[in-house]
């Protein structure tokens, strides 16, 4: 295409497949353990049929491991939903903590690949803001793709929620990879246009580390 | 047959090497790139299985790495993706049966150990 008429929808729908490839990678990993697994207990079984005694704590071992994935793809599944339903209102109140929850679910994986751990840091209580939970999360998604690099590896990026005056803050700290912090080509026209529809100002502040996305109150 | 198995899902990657170990398949198995490598150093495999996706490397990238300790080791790799992107990447540097999705028949992936050992390039 030569044009880019829709840049707030092209983002968005870079963001979801990004995420759904994520999402179906961590699940395919679920099962491939799971069918692994089940596939020893079975070997334990043909080994026990052909004389060989049945060690319980080993097959108990293996069912606690299939019982620990299938948890962890429940999990896997209550995130994709949870992602799916914030297309279901384009202006809503949200929680800025609960988003916060859902972004770094949506990213555990991703930033593990970087050997990098997110660390929640919410404020005590709700901030609320009215916005597009999607379009919100389509910014702060670009943000933690941007901010990912910039974080030393083996160490953690925070994420805060703060509460001010006019709505809210979202902000990310531990972005101290010397050099890494250039804001050469980010946000770009897709996160310019995110940020505009959101009424959000992205500051960015290479001495401390830290990025703040701040967010009016509707 | 001695055998390494990659990847950074402990549990699937224990669980493998012990059904391969059933099978009569001399298999170790690690979870980080740093391990492979002491691994490879240390011990003479004849083949590595690799996940396409590693923390902060590719199986490929992996393979670089491990060939320059054993030019002689030959690979298969298992990736969650089966995307177009990582089957064009590795159909095109190692022949298209060194691919499998997960999750992998262990039946296939002993078939395909054979395919590769058995040939004489290496290659299928």
């Amino acid at each position: 295409m030569s044009s880019r008429p829709d840049l707030i929808g092209e983002a968005g729908l870079q963001f979801f497949g990004r995420m759904s490839a994520s999402i179906s990678h961590e699940l395919k990993n679920v099962l491939a353990i799971i069918k692994e697994n089940s596939g020893l207990l079975d070997d334990y079984l043909n080994l026990t049929a052909r004389g060989m005694p049945l060690d319980p704590e080993r097959f108990q071992a293996v069912t606690r491991r299939i019982d620990t994935q299938t948890q962890r793809a429940n999990t896997i599944i209550k995130t994709m939903n949870q992602f799916a339903h914030t297309v279901d209102s384009f202006c809503k109140p949200v929680d800025l903590n609960q988003v916060l929850d859902l972004l770094v679910a949506l990213h555990n994986r991703l930033a593990t690949m970087q050997q990098v751990t997110l660390e929640v840091q919410p404020a005590r209580e709700p901030v609320q803001i009215t916005t597009s939970p999607f379009v919100l999360l389509s910014a702060l998604g670009q943000g933690v793709s941007f901010a990912l690099p910039a974080v030393p590896r083996g160490a953690a990026m925070a994420l805060a929620t703060v509460s001010t005056n006019t709505g809210g803050e979202i902000i990310f700290s531990g972005l101290n990879e010397p050099g890494a912090l250039s804001m050469d080509g980010f946000p770009g026209d897709q996160g310019d246009a995110l940020l505009a529809a959101l009424r959000a100002e992205l500051k960015i502040d290479a001495a401390t580390g830290r990025m703040t996305f701040v967010l009016p109150r509707k | 047959m001695r055998i390494l198995l990659v990847d950074d899902e402990q549990e699937l990657a224990s669980a493998l090497a012990e059904r391969l170990n059933m099978r009569g398949i001399d298999a170790d198995w690690v979870t980080t790139v740093d391990e492979a490598l002491r691994k490879v150093t240390a011990t003479s495999y004849d083949l590595a299985v690799l996940d396409m996706r590693m923390p902060m490397t590719s199986g490929l990238e992996l393979k670089a790495l491990l060939q320059a300790q054993d030019p002689r080791l030959k690979f298969i790799f298992v990736t969650g993706y089966g995307s177009e992107k990582d089957f064009e990447a590795v159909s095109c540097q190692a022949g298209e049966a060194c691919y499998l999705v997960k999750p992998v028949d262990i039946t296939l992936l002993i078939e395909r150990m054979h395919d590769l050992l058995d040939s004489p390039g290496g290659e299928p």
